[in-house]
């Protein structure tokens, strides 16, 4: 069953955000609708060196107008000749790919670990809940950097009214150290139930799995591997299972129960 | 009048000469996400070996200038877990199914083949002789007695053609090729790919644990295209192209070269679906020239 597309889309909005950071609304593209929080898009660049495509979690999407964002970091020369597009160009997107994160019950209090460029698809998530009814006070977004540059797109995340906590490890805003520090120090203050979602760097995503299996909080990931082909043939973009064997991130992730891959 | 794309290769029909190479397609299962997998003409497995293996720890697959860099280290599931799940899938396509095979040594090709006997799924097998990837692989590949040898054995065991894959890592393929020939080989695929590094700047580090790895991708179509040149002058048998396929254009430069049909490899890892686009364009290639078969390109390359 054909469930994954390609298609040409028009760069519909194109916003720098400081730091090297770039938003791209794309579109039209007909599978917005089926996209779920945490899947991502595979993005082919025209350029002559750039020979994979880049992946990128869906950021946000706008049903009506069958459009998606993509928020991205200039790294490499692949996000770098992105960044280079203009708004009216057009970018081949495959997808939508891999797994979403698992919806959680209303009952527990949602906490949000976003490390730098890993942000993009716990924003995707907060919204998805808060438009399935879930509390916006039971919802805790902490939102790390390295600095203050590397913050981006704050305003958009606090628009949503839910709980957010900035931090950056140089301190240069809201909380100096990391991410994972910043949501244990504020622990004690979230009651009840507790359920964690994360992504970011590996350094932050290992310091986070441990700290979930350390206090049994239960939850999820979302990791990043370089992806040649986003949809399990290549067998590029593995990872270590905990009980043995290899996954496939772009595959049976990019979601993964914490505890489950080997960080 | 649509132009005719079916070609027999030892007596196996294929719809079309559009086949997914071997380790760039999973065992299919992947891509019929994305297109109907029944306008194949047909699908090469990922390899198979006797045991089950998890292949090399990432990274593994590395880009580079047109093309890329692999040392996946044979990841797969087994013979048996692959005969009774993955041909299992494949039954219901209409497609052909080519099984590519590969061992340590001679006799885990023949172990492999003798249980494929029994499958009649498995319409033909493709040797894997060339992994660079892994450490005995390149043994058979280079040496035209242990080729020829393992060509026999095996043919003593499976009763539909067999395919050997050539590496392009020897001094002389045409000699390799004559001793897959002479070891009663039906066709022949190639090229597999070409041994290559990178190095992360940064870290000193190669940008594969494996070192080194295979190089896939546009940048070794002319290579391919110089090899099978050579081959088709050398050998009796069909060829079947390989090395860096994007478009149709590339299948008619292959077919003029001397391939009876391709395989298509890295290419889908940018466009899943670029098999499907191959074939429409190769239709409107035909039929612009009013060439009723794409058999009638076979070799027809006017050397200077």
């Amino acid at each position: 069953m054909k469930t994954i597309v390609a298609e040409n889309c028009i760069i519909i909005k194109k916003v720098p955000m400081g730091g090297d950071i770039c938003y791209f609304e794309l579109g039209p593209f007909s599978k917005v609708k089926s996209i779920k929080p945490g899947q991502f898009v595979h993005v082919q660049i025209p350029c002559c060196n750039v020979f994979f495509r880049r992946a990128f979690s869906v950021y946000d999407v706008d049903t009506e107008a069958g459009t998606l964002g993509i928020l991205f970091k200039m790294f490499g020369r692949g996000t770098e000749a992105m960044a280079e597009k203009k708004k009216g160009d057009r970018l081949n997107i495959l997808g939508p790919l891999g797994n979403g994160f698992r919806i959680p019950s209303k009952k527990e209090s949602i906490i949000l670990a976003a490390g730098g460029i890993g942000m993009p698809p716990l924003y995707m998530l907060t919204k998805t809940l808060i438009n399935k009814g879930y509390s916006k006070e039971k919802i805790f977004f902490f939102y790390g950097a390295m600095s203050k540059s590397d913050l981006a797109d704050t305003k958009r995340i606090k628009k949503l009214g839910v709980k957010v906590y900035l931090s950056t490890d140089d301190g240069s805003a809201g909380f100096g150290g990391f991410v994972t520090d910043a949501i244990k120090k504020e622990l004690p203050n979230i009651n009840g139930r507790r359920r964690l979602y994360a992504c970011g760097p590996e350094g932050m995503l290992k310091a986070a799995n441990e700290f979930a299996l350390d206090l049994q909080i239960p939850g999820q990931l979302s990791l990043e591997a370089p992806m040649p082909c986003g949809i399990g043939i290549c067998l590029g973009c593995i990872k270590p299972l905990v009980k043995g064997g290899n996954t496939r991130v772009c595959r049976e992730g990019p979601v993964y129960d914490i505890g489950e891959v080997v960080l | 009048m649509k132009p005719d794309l079916a070609i027999d290769i030892a007596g196996v029909h294929f719809n079309n000469p559009i086949l997914t190479a071997s380790g760039t397609c999973g065992y299919g299962e992947e891509l019929a996400d994305v297109f109907n997998i029944n306008s194949l003409g047909g699908i090469v497995t990922k390899s198979i070996t006797v045991k089950p293996r998890d292949g090399h720890p990432s990274p593994r697959t590395a880009e580079v200038n047109c093309g890329m860099l692999n040392a996946i280290g044979l990841a797969n599931v087994g013979v048996d877990k692959f005969i009774e799940e993955k041909l299992k899938f494949l039954e219901s396509f209409d497609t052909k199914v080519v099984v590519n095979v590969a061992g340590a040594r001679g006799q885990e090709y023949v172990d492999i083949c003798y249980h494929l006997a029994d499958c009649p799924r498995a319409d033909m097998v493709e040797l894997n002789f060339s992994c660079p990837n892994v450490e005995s692989g390149m043994e058979i590949a280079r040496s035209a007695s242990l080729a020829e040898k393992t060509v026999g054995e095996i043919k003593k065991v499976f009763p539909r053609p067999v395919m050997a894959k050539l590496s392009p890592n020897v001094s002389n393929i045409a000699e390799i090729a004559r001793a897959c020939e002479n070891g009663g080989a039906d066709c022949l695929s190639m090229i597999n790919t070409l041994v290559g590094m990178a190095i992360d700047i940064e870290t000193y580090r190669p940008r594969l644990t494996n070192n080194c790895g295979g190089l896939s991708g546009p940048a070794i179509k002319p290579v391919a295209l110089a090899l099978i040149h050579q081959v088709y002058n050398a050998v009796k048998i069909p060829i079947i192209g390989i090395g860096g396929i994007m478009d149709y254009r590339d299948v008619v430069e292959f077919f003029l070269c001397g391939a009876s049909a391709v395989q298509v490899g890295t290419a889908l890892f940018i466009q899943p679906d670029t098999p499907v686009k191959i074939i429409k364009g190769l239709e409107e290639y035909l039929s612009k020239h009013n060439i009723s078969s794409i058999k009638e390109l076979i070799g027809k390359v006017r050397i200077y």
